[in-house]
């Protein structure tokens, strides 16, 4: 007798589900071993600690200048790229904010793990977090596919709403306060 | 005067307690309608808005800071499979204070179809004439002229010149526009004639009341019938400061197709055949990319002022449902879509000022259906079918063509991975099968459908006059009224629906 059918997506949503499920529950065994200055951690609204510096971790890697060594481009540091996210995760909804929370410790625990990386994610070279987030991007599973997509947005706003990155853009910035055409 | 007529729900201090004619649930396209035509009949009535009561002095053209003010989850709402990015507005006037006032009516043949196949009445081309009329002439629509096309737009209508495809300007309602460019992030200038502007001051006039940042979290009845809303008044940092319990004969759910839905499932109204939230049609679209060689600068200057109509036919079973317009963002939300991250993803963004592009967005048969999460919020299960996979694949080949017609040297499709179009042969042995969703990136930002209306209760939600089929004095009006997707924008065909509609809410409402 069969069972009853389930279709690939399904299935594949299933098991990004679940994956979501177990990295949430090693995160809340794995949380120490992150080095954030008192006065971050102390203002930090949304993240704990290790989620910030995670945070901090990923947007280094997805905001990574095109030209090593050129000064002018602001690093994601600059930007503080993991502060803003923390406020702008206050905005979201209880359930986004809980899926992104599973997200963030399913970079850091779990992801590593089936490309041969015994370390979590933010004890890894920059190579090896290159691979990692490349793996989520083009995952066979596609809510996790979905969930990169997500923390990438999460992070290129942080990044681009800094004036500092619109000159390499040829972006002029918002309009508020110079003169207009009009019609 | 609609200062004077909006409660904000942060500055309540004890719960509310409301007897009233009528409750109006969101305040865009057709809540707003629903609110002014109530008022109008001397009604009393109330506005309910989960937004916040934003003007144009607030929109301040930051990304970071619109996106989470006017957008329903910050601009992160998705498909519970998170292939789909779905763009909601919140606040009051809706998802008309970041559209980009693009206006057609219904098209006939949409209209015929509703009325032959989905048994709606009342409703029919001729019958819907005057409104679509009214509201045009109410929100000052009119066409775009020529030379005030920017560069993505003249893109466009190159291309489908040089290419012999159909095409046309578009009409929009605006009046003083600066040609800023920022429209999905509300109007600085007070240009955009929307619901906030316009529509909502004329219900404030009439005697309307609306709260703002209260969000309805049930709708009551008994026997049939409907009672009232009770809802919660949030302060700014989205805390519970107040309840609200209204008593009313009528209620119209305008809160969009998605949260109307939700709200009626969430407030467990009758629905023996599963209908609320039933036939979600989303217009689910993806964009392709044009790199050319000179300034483009595509971000300034009115966004979408040109359409491409080549692919597009509302015929029964026709294999053209492809919409073609601009679709330029922010630097933001180009980041967002663009594929890779990283070195290779930052050098692709240096090309941000030479881009030109399109997106092909489809006229749907996919059929989502809206659920309501544990909240109460909605949930939006949407898998697209086959034959709109093709479509999409054939409107993303169709918008390549039409940017190496206007000259790009380079074309991308934004998929993982990217797929880049060297020249026009490219696309000849193009591999279509990689068009699809959780490859591409999909965006929607028109849901319709989710309470649809029509005769029989098993195959819809509400009547054709808008009235839920088993709870007396439950109506929508809302896009989520259409029986099938409309193939162009919703805001003309949503407000002159609203007003058809409103007239069978008053009848209710002075029985």
């Amino acid at each position: 007798m069969r069972g009853p059918a389930i279709s690939r997506r399904k299935l594949l949503a299933g098991v990004g589900g679940a994956l979501l499920g177990a990295s949430a529950v090693v995160a809340l065994l794995r949380t120490s071993g992150y080095d954030v200055p008192d006065e971050i951690a102390g203002a930090l609204t949304s993240l704990e600690p290790w989620e910030y510096v995670l945070l901090q971790h990923a947007a280094r890697r997805i905001c990574a200048p095109d030209r090593p060594g050129d000064r002018s481009i602001p690093t994601a540091d600059d930007t503080n790229v993991a502060g803003f996210a923390d406020s702008y995760i206050r905005t979201m909804s209880a359930d986004l904010r809980s899926d992104l929370k599973k997200l963030i410790a399913l970079v850091e625990h779990l992801a590593p793990l089936p490309l041969g990386y015994r370390a979590r994610f933010t004890k890894l070279d920059a190579v090896a977090q290159d691979r990692v987030l490349a793996s989520l991007e083009s995952n066979d599973v596609a809510l996790l596919r979905g969930g990169f997509a997500g923390l990438k947005s999460l992070i290129f706003m942080g990044y681009y709403r800094d004036p500092r990155t619109w000159r390499m853009l040829g972006y002029d910035g918002p309009r508020v306060g110079r003169p207009v055409l009009g019609w | 005067m609609l200062a004077g007529a909006v409660i904000r729900g942060g500055t309540l201090r004890e719960d509310v307690h409301l007897d009233v004619d009528a409750v109006v649930v969101g305040t865009g396209a057709g809540g707003s309608i629903a609110l002014r035509e109530l008022a109008r009949a001397g009604l009393r009535v109330v506005g309910l808005e989960e937004g916040g009561f934003h003007t144009s002095a607030d929109f301040n053209q930051r990304e970071e800071q619109m996106l989470p003010m006017l957008f329903q989850d910050g601009g992160g709402r998705a498909s519970t499979d998170l292939a789909i990015r779905i763009l909601q507005g919140r606040g009051l006037g809706g998802s008309t204070i970041h559209n980009t006032n693009l206006c057609k009516p219904i098209p006939d043949e949409v209209l015929q179809i509703w009325a032959r196949r989905h048994g709606v009445v009342g409703a029919s081309p001729a019958e819907m004439r005057p409104y679509f009329e009214q509201i045009e002439r109410e929100l000052s629509v009119s066409e775009i002229p020529q030379n005030m096309q920017n560069a993505n737009n003249s893109a466009l209508r190159v291309g489908v010149e040089s290419l012999g495809w159909k095409g046309a300007p578009m009409k929009h309602n605006r009046i003083g526009c600066q040609a800023s460019g920022f429209c999905e992030l509300g109007c600085t200038y007070d240009a955009k004639q929307n619901a906030l502007k316009v529509v909502l001051p004329q219900a404030a006039e009439a005697g309307a009341r609306i709260y703002s940042n209260v969000e309805a979290q049930r709708i009551t009845f008994a026997n049939g019938e409907i009672t009232g809303v009770r809802a919660l008044a949030r302060g700014d940092a989205g805390q519970g400061v107040a309840n609200l319990k209204i008593r009313a004969r009528v209620v119209v759910l305008s809160a969009s197709a998605t949260g109307s839905a939700a709200l009626a499932i969430s407030s467990g109204i009758v629905d023996p055949h599963e209908q609320l939230g039933a036939g979600l049609r989303i217009h689910p679209g993806a964009v392709a990319a044009g790199i050319f060689d000179r300034d483009m600068k595509s971000y300034d200057g009115i966004p979408q002022s040109y359409e491409c109509t080549e692919l597009l036919s509302f015929e029964e079973g026709s294999d053209r449902r492809c919409w073609i317009i601009p679709a330029f963002a922010h630097p933001i939300g180009t980041a967002s879509m663009l594929p890779g991250f990283g070195a290779a993803h930052m050098s692709a963004m240096r090309t941000y000022s030479n881009l030109g592009v399109l997106t092909a967005m489809v006229h749907d048969e996919t059929q989502g259906r809206v659920s309501a999460a544990h909240d109460g919020r909605p949930k939006i299960s949407y898998s697209m079918i086959e034959s709109d996979r093709q479509q999409l694949a054939k409107g993303l080949v169709a918008c390549a063509r039409l940017l190496f017609a206007a000259g790009a040297r380079e074309v991308t499709i934004p998929a993982i991975p990217p797929i880049r179009l060297k020249n026009k042969a490219d696309l000849d042995s193009l591999d279509l099968s990689q068009i699809r969703p959780h490859s591409v990136p999909l965006t929607a930002v028109h849901p319709m459908g989710g309470m649809r209306m029509g005769e029989d209760p098993k195959t819809s939600a509400v009547k054709s006059t808008g009235e839920h089929h088993h709870v007396r004095g439950l109506f929508a009006c809302v896009g989520g009224l259409f029986p099938t997707s409309i193939g162009g924008p919703p805001q003309i065909g949503i407000y002159s629906t609203a007003l058809r509609i409103s007239k069978h809410v008053i009848e209710r409402a002075r029985r």
